[in-house]
Order: structure tokens, then C-alpha cells, then sequence
């Protein structure tokens, strides 16, 4: 399966109405007429309308060639809940070894083989999980500042794609956002956003 | 044998133990801030001027020379390691060196850098020396109408070698430049393309699309992978064998030939001249079709051109006192600072500087090798980092660069955006190497383009009457041409001949039309002899990209 794959004749629909939007606003772009320029501010992005419009159509009429697409995944039903089963039996024994001894259960978590990022078997959901998980971050970056808000970011995300080292996620969701805040903010005077924080 | 003289006279400067100190710390400091997300050599010189002002000019120079060359070393270490291209002159060697890293060979693809980049700078420099005055007299006679042509040739070399579908790559491109449009108009002040949005009125930064098309893409791909496919960060062996340092000799050797004659130019010098050394080392290389998914040559091409084209930079600067680009326009400011005015004088006036510094770019380059072969485990550690973990933090490290530069949310948005449509382009194969040089060409292409029509009085045919321009275009049509010949050869029943002349008489216009005509003719071709000429290049593409 190539998640968000399409034929060529859909991708070329979409550049082609891409262009055609394009030109309408190219050409309701005023003219400059204060001086006399040879070229005017339209003049490029009409020429780069009408070339994108007929790339467009070219492509439309272009057969789809093996190869040509993007990366093929597993298939959703197949590996990817097997991934997600293997996920899941992680977890289960990373619980029973927590019980048993704590610090054990790092080792059982990260024994999972690497292949079991995630936990949705269709990995278009899980690629709009995630997409949706950069957007709650980006929403929370100003109101909750740089660090509070990278901290739970990358300690959700991590915790979410099946790290269980939760010591060592603890350890660097927090300590990786605040070195680089403090190099940011101390050494090269860039003011990132504090949030709450009275640093 | 006054030159080697001043030679002599000008290692003795850089030779001095304070000043060997200054060009220590100026690498040490250029690399790690070069590291750093959307920190490249502008900013990394601009932050160490403040430290250089109580200094000796001749020493403050040497220091910030090394601060050059240590931000482009340390941006092109993000590419490789996270596909995260720091700043545009390293974006070639992410082409390769990411493939690399993905396959366990992060160490040596960074010795590669190192090594490439070392021998870039020291052809650099030795031409530097031998040639500045000659050079700098044929930059200036470089018109408007030459550079949109150059720009031309970059673009279509990168389209012609980008991908599996020249009309991909051709859409990317033109999206590219479109992207590079918005904002206000640096020649009329109109508003193109910002919806109203006070963001968008400076344009869309070439960071943002950068980290969004190459890193955070590529964190997408990562995660539909499920995170396999991945280098393990196990360090293989730094050193090279003799078959790898024959196989590279010839490519760096080139790179670094076409990186300083570029980098004379003004203009993105170093961009220019990375993707260009790649696509020609692709193009002439036997194993060509290896490019793209880890070549060795990949790496050291692109990384041997973008060190020579900064020290031809320094070209336009030291004997003109005309920065050729960002980078030496703040070197520039900063000479200013300490007394000095560049120029035709200065090597009368302050032989010491000049030769100073000279000398010290090729110290410099020493001190970078030295200090680096040793930490290159140390960086390649990074892709040790598991994978769950990795991924958010590739993500904080996009945002704090992309934040850090506009200090805007809504930029963080694009970053997104950008990130999604850079995943959507990969899985339907279009290119974004294309994509990119666009964006970072646009501008410039279109200022160059207006230029010359204003010198032309508003005649298009400006860009083949005269010679350089038309002789660029040239090679541009035949970039286009290249592939489809290619496969004509192939298809040997095929009737032949339309596609050149046709590509010729394109290149009226300027570029648009040039690449119109030239994929015209492809398309119809492509659509006959479908399946054949692209199922070849089938298994490439499995590689990712």
C-alpha cells in the first residue's frame, strides 16, 4: 500500500485547478503603472500559470509507471496490525515486568523490534494522528511557551510510538527542550516563548 | 615570484599562535552553531561580529573566515544525519548523504563531507591566489540576461536528474518558483499572492520549506514506515579504501573546479554550485542511477563545490569590495566595522589582511579537518537516538528553527503545511529537489529577468542574442533533451528529430517557455513508448526520495 498515493490523472486535476486559481488571481493583479516597467508584477506568475496548466495537462494523459510513486508500506492489514499486535504484547509484557521489577522494564520495551512505531494499523490514520499531535503542539506553543509545551510534546509523542523507557523519555523530553532553550535564549539571544514559566 | 612571497608573507600571519587560536575557536564556534536548526553561516558570523570588535583586524577577519567555513560544515552534518538541510547550500548533499546515514554509513558519509569539503576549500583557495584579479574582472562583465540563463540551467539540470517523470519534476519546479513569488514585490511594492495576511507580505522563508519538505517529510515516511529501513547508528568504519578515494578523487577534484568558478559569481554561489556539481557527477558517472540512494559521490561532489564556491566568494568581496552574497555582505559589514574597506586598494593598503586571511581560509580548512574526523562518531551517535524518540525531537527541532527565525506562530503552520505536502509530493513522486531550488532561485530569476528586459527595452530575444546567455540556455534545453534522447536510442524505431530543434527555438522566451517546449515534446513521446524508459529506473525509486 502507498498511503496517499494517487493515479497521475488526480494529481494532475489537482495542479491543474491549483493553476487555474492561480491565474484567475494572477490576472485580477493590478498593473503597475506608476513608472514604465517592462515587466510587470503579473507578468511571471501569468507565464507560470499557463506552464503549470499545461504541465497539468500533460501529465493528465501520462500513464502511471511502476516506480514512479512513493514508498510502498505494509499493507494494513497484514504487517501493520501484526505491528500493532506485537505493540500491543510489548505493552503487556512491559506491565508484567514493571510489576515484577521497574527497572526491567526498559529492557522488555526495548526489545521491541523497531518496526512496531505506532499503534494505528492504517497508516493514513496514523500519519493524521501524528500530523494532528504537531498541530496540538504548534496550538499550545505560545499559550504554554517552549518548554512546557516541547516537553509534553515529545514525551506524548514518544510514549504514543512506543517508547517505554518512560525514565529516560522523562529525562529527555525535558532535558533536550531545555538545552536548547537556554542555548536559544542565553547564548544567542533568541527570545523563544516562555509561557508561565518565569525564565 | 612576488605572489609566492606574499604567500609566504601571509601564512606567516596566520601561522601566528594568536591568531591560529582565533581560527581554533571561529571553526569550533561555526560548527556547532552551523549544527544548530536554521542557524547557518549568516547568522553565525553576524553573532561572533560583537566578539571580533576589540580585536586586530587581520585577526577578526581570520577568526570569522573560520566561523564560514564551520556553519557550512556543521549545516551540511544536519543534512545527513536528519535530512534537515540547515541552509540551501547543503541541500545537495542531503540527497545522498541522508541514504547513507539510513543505511549505517552516517560516519563515512560525514568523513566524506569532511574530506570533500577540505579539498574543495584548498582548490579554493590555491585559485583564490592564483587568479582573484582575472576572475573578478569576468564576474562583473556577467550581465542580467547571463544570470537568468544560469539560473535557467540549474533548474532544468536538477529537473532533468530529479526524479522518474520530467513532468513532475517540471510541475515541482514551477510550484517552487511560485512559492517564491508571494510577498511584496521588491521592484513595484505590489502585493502578490499574501491573501492579507501580514505574515506572507515578506514572503515565504526557503527554512521553512526546507524543514518541511526534507525533515519533517521525511519523519512522515519514517512513521508509515513504522520506523524500519532505518540506519542504526552503528558507526562503520570512517576510513575509506583506496578503490573509494579513486572513485573520489575525480568528482571532488570537479566540484571544486566548478564550485570556485561559480561561487565568483554573485548570486546563491554555493547553492548554485552544489546542485550543479551534482547533477553533473550524476550525469557523467557509470553508476548514475545510483545517485539518489546513497552514493558516495553524491556526497563529495556537492560538498567540494559549496566549500570552493564560499572561498570564490571571497572573490567579489576582497578585489571588488562587492559582497556576492548574504554571507560576505555581513563579512563585508564587518571589515567595514574594523576599518578596512575592501577593495581594489586593499591589497595595497592591508596586504596582511589580505593575505591573512587568505592564508588563514587554508589553515582554517586544516583546523575544520583536524577537529572534525575525530567528532564525526560523536555526531553520527544522533541516529542512535530509537526512533520513537527521535521522531518528536526532529519535530521540536524543525519548530525552534522555524520559530527562532520569524518568532510567528503562523509560520509554524506553513512548516506543517509544508511538511504534509512534501510527504504527499514523495508518495506520488514528484521531486522536491526541484521544488526547493525553485523557491530559492524565484527571486532571484525574476529580478535578473527584469533587469535584463529593462536593458533590452522590454526585447525577450536579449536572452539569446547574447552569447553566455544563449549558450547557457543551450545546455539548459539539452539538460531536458538528455533523457528523452536517451531513451529515443533506446527506441530506436521511434522517429527521431523533432525534440532538439524544438528545444532550441523554446529558449526564446527565457526558461518557461524553454521548458514548455522541451516537455512537449517529451510528453508525447512518453506517452508512446510508456512503461519503457521509466520501468528501468523502477527499483531507484523504491529507495525513497
Amino acid at each position: 500500500m502507498t498511503p496517499f498515493g494517487f493515479s497521475n490523472r488526480a494529481a494532475a486535476l489537482v495542479v491543474g485547478l491549483f493553476a487555474v486559481g492561480y491565474l484567475v488571481l494572477a490576472f485580477r493583479m493590478p498593473e503597475f503603472t506608476a513608472v514604465e516597467v517592462p515587466v510587470q508584477p503579473s507578468t511571471l506568475p501569468r507565464w507560470l500559470g499557463v506552464v503549470l496548466l499545461l504541465l497539468a495537462g500533460l501529465l493528465f494523459f501520462q500513464r502511471g509507471e511502476p516506480g514512479e510513486d512513493g514508498e510502498q508500506v505494509p499493507a494494513a492489514g497484514a504487517s501493520g496490525t501484526a505491528g500493532a499486535e506485537a505493540a500491543e504484547g510489548a505493552e503487556g509484557r512491559a506491565d508484567a515486568a514493571e510489576i515484577a521489577e521497574g527497572a526491567q522494564a526498559g529492557t522488555a520495551g526495548g526489545a521491541v523490534p523497531a518496526a512496531s512505531l505506532g499503534r494505528i494499523p492504517d497508516a493514513r490514520l496514523e500519519l493524521a494522528a501524528f500530523a494532528a499531535s504537531i498541530a496540538a503542539y504548534i496550538l499550545l506553543f505560545e499559550p504554554l511557551g517552549f518548554l512546557i509545551s516541547s516537553a509534553a510534546y515529545v514525551f506524548g509523542a514518544s510514549w504514543y510510538l512506543g517508547y517505554r523507557r518512560h525514565w529516560a523519555n522523562a529525562l529527555v523530553s525535558v532535558g533536550v527542550p531545555a538545552s536548547l532553550y537556554f542555548t536559544m535564549s542565553e547564548f544567542l539571544d533568541v527570545a523563544l516563548p516562555t509561557g508561565p514559566l518565569p525564565f | 615570484m612576488e605572489t609566492l612571497d606574499q604567500i609566504g608573507y601571509g601564512f606567516a600571519v596566520a601561522l601566528a599562535p594568536e591568531n591560529l587560536l582565533f581560527v581554533f575557536i571561529g571553526v569550533l564556534a561555526g560548527t556547532i552553531i552551523g549544527m544548530l536548526p536554521g542557524l547557518g553561516p549568516m547568522s553565525a558570523i553576524a553573532l561572533m561580529i560583537p566578539i571580533a570588535f576589540g580585536m586586530d583586524p587581520t585577526t577578526a577577519m581570520i577568526m570569522l573566515a573560520g566561523v564560514y567555513y564551520g556553519a557550512v560544515f556543521g549545516g551540511s552534518t544536519s543534512s545527513i544525519l536528519l535530512n534537515a538541510p540547515g541552509i540551501s547550500g547543503t541541500v545537495a548533499t542531503s540527497f545522498d548523504g541522508y541514504p547513507m546515514a539510513r543505511r549505517g554509513k552516517a560516519g563515512k558519509a560525514l568523513a566524506i563531507a569532511a574530506i570533500a569539503s577540505f579539498a574543495g576549500g584548498t582548490v579554493g583557495v590555491v585559485l583564490l591566489m592564483l587568479i582573484a584579479p582575472w576572475l573578478a574582472k569576468f564576474a562583473v562583465s556577467f550581465g542580467p540576461a547571463d544570470y537568468f540563463s544560469l539560473m535557467i540551467l540549474g533548474l532544468t539540470a536538477v529537473v532533468s536528474l530529479g526524479g522518474r517523470n520530467l513532468t513532475k519534476g517540471l510541475i515541482a519546479a514551477v510550484v517552487g518558483v511560485i512559492i517564491s513569488l508571494i510577498g511584496i514585490d521588491s521592484q513595484t511594492a505590489t502585493m502578490r499572492f499574501t491573501f492579507g495576511v501580514p505574515e506572507l507580505f515578506e514572503g515565504v522563508q526557503f527554512l521553512i520549506v526546507a524543514l518541511g519538505v526534507f525533515a519533517l517529510a521525511e519523519v512522515f515516511a519514517m512513521l508509515a514506515r513504522r520506523g524500519t529501513g532505518g540506519g542504526d547508528g552503528t558507526i562503520t568504519s570512517l576510513r575509506l579504501n583506496r578503490q573509494e578515494v579513486g572513485a573520489l578523487t575525480p568528482p571532488t577534484a570537479r566540484g571544486s573546479l566548478l564550485g570556485f568558478f561559480v561561487g565568483v559569481l554573485p548570486g546563491a554561489g554555493a547553492t548554485i554550485a552544489s546542485f550543479m556539481a551534482y547533477s553533473t557527477e550524476k550525469r557523467i558517472a557509470r553508476d548514475g542511477a545510483t545517485f539518489g540512494s546513497g552514493n558516495i559521490k553524491g556526497v563529495a561532489a556537492p560538498e567540494s563545490a559549496n566549500n570552493a564556491a564560499a572561498v570564490g566568494s571571497f572573490v567579489p568581496l576582497l578585489t571588488l569590495g562587492v559582497p556576492g552574497s548574504g554571507t560576505t555582505a555581513i563579512l563585508l559589514g564587518a571589515l567595514l566595522v574594523l576599518g578596512i574597506q575592501p577593495g581594489p586598494l586593499m591589497l595595497s593598503d592591508h596586504p596582511d589582511v589580505f593575505w591573512g586571511v587568505v592564508a588563514s581560509m587554508y589553515v582554517g580548512n586544516l583546523v575544520l579537518l583536524v577537529l572534525n574526523l575525530p567528532l564525526i562518531p560523536l555526531f553520527a551517535k544522533v541516529l542512535k537516538t530509537p526512533r520513537a524518540v527521535l521522531l518528536p525531537l526532529v519535530v521540536v527541532f524543525c519548530v525552534i528553527g522555524v520559530y527562532g527565525l520569524s518568532f510567528t506562530v503562523f509560520d509554524l503552520w506553513l512548516l506543517l503545511g509544508f511538511g504534509v505536502l512534501g510527504y504527499v509530493m514523495r508518495q506520488n513522486g514528484f521531486p522536491a529537489a526541484p521544488l526547493i531550488l525553485g523557491l530559492i532561485l524565484g527571486g532571484m530569476m525574476e529580478k535578473s529577468m527584469r533587469q535584463a528586459l529593462q536593458i533590452s527595452d522590454g526585447a525577450w530575444s536579449t536572452f539569446v542574442t547574447n552569447p553566455f546567455s544563449a549558450g547557457l540556455l543551450a545546455l539548459g534545453a539539452l539538460a531536458l533533451a538528455g533523457p528523452l534522447l536517451a531513451r529515443l536510442r533506446r527506441r530506436p524505431s521511434e522517429p527521431s528529430g523533432a525534440a532538439p530543434p524544438e528545444e532550441g527555438s523554446g529558449g526564446d522566451d527565457g526558461g518557461s517557455q524553454d521548458g514548455r517546449g522541451g516537455e512537449a515534446g517529451g510528453a508525447q513521446r512518453s506517452a508512446s513508448s510508456a512503461g519503457d524508459g521509466h520501468a528501468g529506473d523502477g527499483h531507484e525509486a523504491a529507495e525513497g526520495r
